[in-house]
């Protein structure tokens, strides 16, 4: 189960080599961008900026598959719901484009059902690569030295560690509890499976709550604390490419911004 | 103890909302893996009433921050990607049971009268919380663009499931957790 945990796909591209550092500092800019960008050109050229990047990553197709599945599924499923609230509330003027009965699909509709579903398609593809290129124990150390303080970053590096520690009690309980004469209920089927771990729920959390004072204890009987900050074992360095990357972000950024205040009224 | 207050965050409070990230995370990898694909966009998480509990008891910042960070890594590890509006929205969930600081003395909360507090505090939780996710979704555009579609497809159900888990396993958790607590003669 604990091969799961890391979503990160090994590679040689450029994305790959980039700084995590300028990575965040771009999905952030790109985020913003999108809350920014209003019509469904700017949005198109926001896909297309996010795709390219994901296709400098070089990810196999095999790895990547089921989660693009799971995307596809959440975007057929809205923009479905879309257009079809959009159309039956509120029927705006327009082209008719296809008309059954009292239902009438007109061009404005599929305009404005079209935008948000790929606004949220560029968003998916952008933290996607993200989080595919980036190691899991390089985001504490990247966000500790973007300035961060320690303690906040530590947050991050902690929770990373103790994952698969959770899994794994989830598990043992699961099976100790097997072992004392419990029987999973439910079938084999999926509402069954996650009825199955609703008891575990509570012995893990209580468990868990209580060592957090052992853990703590022993944390400062090692000295963390004491003095403010410690340093990084690994030591990032930005290079030309991040800058680059970076740049391409702001001005991307500011050039939404711009259509949006400036030129467009 | 209190010598390492310096930086106003305590040691216990790191190790809190890092155990709570870690085991939201994991809960709700569990329930994602476990889940057929697509049944996640009305997701029933009993994993919910993890940042409440940790919220409600170890106060609003470990709540949120097991809520936010917790959701930001399940959601990157159990499909990629992640929607800021939801984590925060996520966060929420955990941090308005923790205004219980402010509501309650620290040797109530074990009663009676702190249970049904949690209770409350949970659905108010969910409600804030769903309902800021949803609406932000709606506002900034992300996949839906009408509000009776924020409402009926994301706010309703996902609040709903999140009220009603969260009001009946916070309230199990918390007294369970302050039996165990004092059973084991800890600072609680």
């Amino acid at each position: 189960m604990s091969e799961n945990i890391v979503r990160y796909i090994e590679g040689d591209s450029v994305v790959h080599r980039l700084d995590p550092r300028a990575k965040i500092i771009f999905v952030f800019l790109f985020i913003a961008s999108t809350l920014v960008a209003s019509n469904l050109f700017e949005v198109l050229l926001l896909l297309l900026l996010s795709i390219g990047f994901y296709s400098l990553a070089r990810l196999p197709l095999r790895k990547t598959l089921p989660t693009w599945k799971f995307i596809f599924l959440i975007v057929v499923f809205l923009s479905f719901l879309n257009l079809f609230v959009l159309t039956l509330l509120y029927p705006k003027e327009g082209h008719t484009l296809l008309q059954a009965g009292p239902i009438k699909v007109t061009y404005e509709n599929l305009i404005s059902s079209i935008t948000p579903v790929v606004r949220l398609l560029s968003i998916a593809s952008v933290t996607l690569t993200l989080v595919f290129t980036t190691p899991p124990n390089l985001y504490a150390p990247a966000f500790g030295q973007m300035g961060l303080p320690y303690k906040a970053a530590y947050v991050v590096e902690l929770s990373f560690r103790y994952i698969p520690e959770m899994i794994g009690e989830l598990r043992k309980t699961l099976e100790a509890q097997m072992a004392r004469g419990y029987r999973p209920s439910g079938g084999n089927n999926p509402l069954g499976r996650v009825l199955r771990v609703i008891p575990l729920i509570l012995p893990v959390t209580l468990s868990a709550a209580l060592n957090v004072y052992d853990i703590a204890d022993a944390m400062e009987l090692r000295g963390f604390g004491a003095s403010g900050c410690h340093t990084w074992y690994r030591q990032l360095r930005m290079r030309r490419r991040d800058y680059l990357l970076i740049a391409i972000g702001s001005l991307v950024f500011v050039s939404m911004l711009l259509t949006r205040t400036v030129f467009s009224r | 103890m209190a010598k390492t207050q310096r930086g106003g965050i305590s040691t216990v409070t790191i190790v809190a909302m890092a155990v709570g990230t870690a085991l939201y995370a994991a809960l709700n990898v569990f329930f994602n893996m476990l889940q057929l694909p697509g049944t996640q966009l009305v997701a029933l998480r009993p994993s919910v009433a993890i940042p409440m509990f940790f919220g409600y008891v170890f106060g609003p910042l470990v709540g949120f921050v097991s809520g936010f960070l917790g959701n930001i890594i399940s959601d990157a590890i159990s499909w990629g990607g992640f929607w800021w509006n939801w984590d925060v929205g996520n966060g929420l969930l955990g941090l308005i049971p923790g205004l219980i600081v402010y509501i309650l003395p620290e040797d109530k909360r074990s009663t009676r009268l702190g249970l049904v507090w949690s209770a409350v505090l949970a659905v108010i939780g969910s409600i804030i919380g769903m309902g800021f996710a949803s609406f932000t979704d709606y506002i900034f555009g992300y996949g839906i663009s009408t509000i009776e579609e924020a409402i009926y497809a994301l706010f309703l159900p996902a609040a709903v499931t999140d009220a009603l888990n969260g009001a009946i396993l916070t309230p199990i958790l918390v007294a369970a957790y302050y039996q165990a607590a004092r059973g084991r003669a800890r600072r609680a």
